[in-house]
């Protein structure tokens, strides 16, 4: 029922792997001499290179630019600004919303992960195996992301409310006491991570499921017939198989996470207080949300933000290396 | 397979879609076309920025301003912001050399504007600012140079729901006083209802909101943590604690505030002139009150409205007509248009006011209200006061939702804020 | 891929599926809700005395805008394609030198916050003259799809058989003739995802169209919405009511494309 050029080129390139050579670094057998196929991939590539340059490296460059500098508003818009090398960085460390600001993203950016990857993996092993309605509910899932963040972010902000959201009155239903969601400093992190997860889960869901996809039935089917049951073939197939693709998954869903401002912003403002600040939605209210634009610290924060995911990044770079090793 | 089957489905559906989106396009671009005006010829385009965006090219307010500029000869191409994004839109512009010929722009934010160099002042258009109100001026006033005019002015006050305060037995005259209107809230809450509810947002509507209580109790935005700015805040963390304001005006917009009062469930809201009609057609009957401030007499409300202020432009021949354009948007019976427009921007000349009460006696309390308020950039504030507000309105959201004491928030929040005004 | 489960997995389905998008019927809900109800506590399971204010404001209003964000979204699609298919030939199957570097070079892009990259954005358009044009919002949206484009495009292509390229090779087909006859068909699943991906990102992109593109004529709906966000007053019903009249046509997109991008979004990633 999927399309057949996939599952053959699953199996082909497991056969073929072995008998042909692939083009892998620095192999000893290439057919044309560098220089041509060089050229020519570089022809290929060569729009993408033009566009990365011209589109990310200027912003980029802007932003170092802006967080080295002392950017007042003023100074801003006469273009002379004072040179002042780490000081940004040293204020910005300094302040009294840094440990907030670290331990809330810490939070926030793993709980969420965590959940919209497990959701979403768990999902799609339930919608693996096709139903009757499941590529219409699968399909369904994805509405969330239809929606511009400002309407999903209000309405879970609704939906929260402490007295009038539909949350608080089903709990009320149960017995649970009011809990005030998004204005109490102990459950305003909480609250935007299950929006965040919520937003999350269709990313999570559509890669993981066409990543397994690609898993034969025949290495499920061989399995069961081995006698093992849902949960060890889960663990012992599908995860294994999945590592690359679920790495990726949450290579990318970090990189996302961390620079989500609308959501927090919309719903709680990063308060009360810090409450719910994480180093995005900090940048942002530096930059935007008071009267007085900061430029420059907002610039300090989002680039300590670059930072931390180019960890990650890096990161993710050594668990590649050593697996393509093995 | 799919291929010879899908295909059609796929290639007549992505057919449709694109006409679906020609013609949708293609029916805006011929209907919509008097916002970008397209008029070739001799008349020469001058930009407009305002934020005012459910005012479309449709609206009155659009032909208002078009109008202003075919008096002044020439064309205006008027683009809306939403407010929040008009300021920074403003210093990127700036800093581009691409500045409009004039905005209208949130009145805290026009000496921030003006810090940066990138505003001319009155003086410099040649305007005469003489009639304007002294109280109201001063919001755009930086180190003596004014840098804008008033288009109108609102303002705060309590309205209440007369059928509540019936029924609770409250008189709404009664209330003169922060204890009068305690015990009122204490009469209507006893009776069944809610009390009052206002916005303590983290953003600039919190200390909107916050301020005719911190003004009215005495308190002086240069010190904080003074004994009166306390009590300001105790009072609403006494309401919050005595269950007279609900939870939510923590994370209340002023909008949101609004639409709980229209509920009918709450006796009092904390809210502006701009509502005036929506008051009227609500599913009860309505009043309104001046805010009360400590110990009598009418709180100081901060003021809201828009200044028009003209950017610099580097072919100065421009501001002539520029000063022909402000100067139609002043004029008493502009000012009087204006206020219709925008609910009852209260016109800044004692001539506008007048030419409004004669239309609309039923605004008195308003302009009134007007009269007495006072800028929050004033007494000479300007670039200090985005920062001052900052760490007022995280003070409040602390002491509301019970992290700190008021005590403890406000001294926090006087030095967050001597730092960085310093 | 067996037999057909019985029906309570269709059950199941649907309760997880009505789970996720309660808050979806929930905007509905407020849509449909006067503006005096809606924050009536306990609030209204469903909007028992309905409104069609918002509706009709947006039927009024907004239909231009849903039109720009067709012509964005559909733009930004091609565009991207444009981009990164071909960039995901080089990585995977034409062996580009740096190809690592690339790859870790894209995701550096992604990192960087967006109000950043539309700061950056202004600057450039003001210079390019590229300021409150289609062309010009179409370009700074893909900026948020490319790179995953690519990432998606070279994964799936070095997980084409060899076989395929040589017999093509041998042939006598040159690169071009390759990629464009063999490679690109194999990759239409790709190419929808991609599509799909940027189509959604362009469709509720506000920030691009915020700083660069709020003049006049050509606004997309996420701008459209700020008709009914004044200054001191919003009007939720109708709100509500442009994101439901907008996610319909875009729902429908996505029950058409889910069929090609189940499969193939990741094929040859899974190597044993």
């Amino acid at each position: 029922m999927t399309s057949l050029p996939t599952a053959v080129g699953t199996h082909e390139s497991t056969s073929g792997a072995a008998g042909t050579t692939p083009a892998a670094p620095g192999g000893p057998r290439r057919r044309r001499g560098p220089s041509t196929s060089q050229w020519a991939a570089v022809g290929f590539a060569a729009p993408l290179l033009v566009y990365l340059v011209l589109f990310y490296a200027y912003p980029l460059w802007r932003n170092v630019d802006l967080s080295l500098h002392d950017y007042t508003i003023r100074a801003f818009v006469q273009g002379n600004a004072e040179f002042v090398g780490l000081d940004n960085f040293a204020d910005v460390f300094a302040s009294s919303t840094f440990p907030t600001a670290a331990w809330n993203t810490a939070v926030f950016t793993v709980v969420s992960i965590v959940f919209q990857f497990a959701i979403g993996l768990g999902l799609a092993v339930f919608f693996r195996s096709s139903f009757r309605l499941s590529g219409v509910l699968r399909a369904l899932f994805l509405v969330p992301w239809l929606l511009p963040l400002i309407v999903s972010s209000s309405t879970w902000a609704w939906m929260l409310n402490s007295d009038n959201g539909i949350v608080n009155s089903v709990l009320g239903a149960f017995g649970v006491e009011q809990i005030n969601w998004l204005t109490s400093p102990d459950t305003a992190l909480l609250a935007v991570t299950i929006a965040n997860i919520w937003l999350g889960i269709p990313f999570n869901l559509v890669i993981l499921y066409s990543g397994l996809q690609n898993i034969p039935g025949d290495v499920y089917e061989a399995a069961s017939l081995d006698g093992a049951g849902a949960w060890r073939q889960f663990r012992s197939i599908t995860l294994p198989l999945l590592r690359p693709v679920s790495a990726i998954t949450i290579l990318l869903g970090l990189i996302y996470t961390l620079k989500v401002v609308d959501v927090i912003w919309i719903m709680t403002t990063g308060g009360p207080g810090d409450a719910s600040t994480t180093f995005a939605v900090w940048s942002y209210r530096e930059a935007f949300g008071t009267g007085q634009p900061d430029f420059s610290p907002a610039a300090a924060v989002g680039n300590i933000l670059i930072l931390v995911a180019l960890v990650f990044g890096f990161l993710h770079l050594q668990l590649q290396r050593r697996q393509e090793a093995s | 397979m799919q291929n010879p089957k899908r295909r059609p489905l796929v290639l007549a559906s992505t057919a449709v879609l694109t006409t679906a989106t020609l013609a949708l396009v293609g029916a805006c671009s011929s209907a919509g076309g008097t916002g970008g005006g397209g008029s070739t010829g001799s008349a020469t385009t001058f930009t407009w920025w305002d934020p005012y965006p459910q005012h479309d090219a449709s609206s009155d307010w659009e032909a208002r301003v078009q109008q202003c500029g075919e008096d002044a000869g020439v064309t205006i191409q008027r683009t809306a912001y939403d407010t929040t994004a008009l300021t920074n839109q403003a210093l990127l512009s700036a800093q581009e050399g691409t500045s409009p010929d004039v905005i209208l722009l949130d009145n805290p934010a026009v000496s921030t504007l003006a810090d940066t160099g990138m505003l001319s002042t009155t003086e410099e258009l040649g305007l005469d600012t003489s009639d304007v109100d002294e109280n109201l001026l001063a919001a755009g006033v930086v180190d003596g140079a004014e840098y804008g005019i008033p288009i109108g002015a609102n303002t705060l006050a309590l309205y209440y729901n007369a059928e509540i305060l019936d029924d609770a037995g409250v008189d709404p005259a009664s209330i003169t006083d922060w204890a009068s209107l305690t015990a009122a809230l204490a009469s209507v809450t006893d009776a069944g209802h809610k009390g009052i509810t206002f916005a303590g947002i983290g953003t600039e509507e919190g200390s909107f909101q916050f301020l005719p209580w911190f003004w009215g109790a005495g308190a002086d935005l240069t010190q904080l943590d003074s004994p009166e700015a306390v009590e300001a805040l105790e009072l609403w963390t006494g309401w919050l604690d005595a269950g007279y304001a609900p939870n939510s005006v923590i994370q209340n917009s002023q909008n949101t505030t609004w639409e709980e009062f229209l509920t009918g469930d709450f006796a009092f809201v904390e809210n502006g002139t701009w509502q005036v009609n929506s008051a009227a057609e609500a599913g009860f009957e309505t009043g309104v009150i001046q805010l009360p401030a400590k110990d009598g007499g009418v709180a100081p409300a901060p003021t809201g409205g828009e200044f028009i202020v003209a950017p610099v432009q580097s072919d100065e021949g421009r501001y002539e007509t520029t000063r022909e354009i402000v100067e139609c948007m002043t004029t008493p019976e502009g000012f009087v248009e204006t206020a219709n427009t925008f609910a009852y921007y209260v016109p800044p000349t004692a001539a506008g006011q007048e030419q409004l009460l004669a239309e609309k006696p039923e605004l008195e309390t308003w302009v009134e209200a007007v009269r007495s308020a006072k800028g929050r950039t004033s007494d000479n504030l300007g670039t200090d006061y985005p920062k001052i507000s900052e760490a007022l309105w995280t003070a409040v959201q602390n002491a509301l939702s019970g992290a700190a004491t008021p005590q403890e928030a406000l001294a926090t929040a006087q030095a967050d804020a001597a730092s960085a005004t310093s | 891929m067996t037999s057909t489960r019985p029906w309570w997995k269709t059950g199941l389905g649907v309760v997880f599926t009505a789970l996720m998008l309660f808050p979806v019927y929930w905007m509905v809900n407020v849509s449909l809700t006067r503006t005096g109800d809606l924050r009536s506590d306990p609030p209204h399971w469903f909007p028992w005395e309905p409104t069609f204010e918002g509706y009709e404001a947006v039927f009024a209003q907004q239909f231009p805008a849903l039109g720009t964000s067709l012509l964005v979204g559909l733009g930004c699609v091609v565009l991207t394609v444009l981009i990164a298919a071909p960039a995901g030939y080089a990585i995977a199957l034409l062996n580009l030198r740096g190809r690592r570097t690339l790859n870790f070079l894209l995701l550096v892009a992604q990192m960087i916050p967006a109000v950043v990259m539309a700061m950056g954005f202004y600057a450039i358009y003001v210079r390019l003259g590229l300021l409150n044009t289609v062309g010009g919002l179409i370009v700074a949206d893909s900026t948020i799809a490319v790179p995953f484009g690519v990432l998606l495009y070279t994964a799936f292509m070095s997980g084409i058989p060899r076989e395929l390229l040589q017999a093509a090779r041998v042939d006598g087909a040159g690169t071009w003739r390759t990629f464009v006859s063999i490679v690109l068909p194999v990759s239409r699943n790709s190419t929808v995802t991609v599509a799909l991906f940027a189509f959604l990102w362009a469709w509720s992109d506000f920030i691009f169209a915020s700083t660069l593109n709020r003049n006049g004529s050509l606004i997309p709906i996420t701008l459209g919405i700020y008709n009914y966000i004044g200054n001191n007053t919003t009007q939720w019903n109708a709100i509500m009511a442009t994101a439901v009249v907008a996610s319909v046509p875009a729902a429908v997109l996505l029950v058409l494309a889910q069929r090609y991008v189940a499969a193939g979004v990741t094929a040859g990633a899974v190597k044993d």
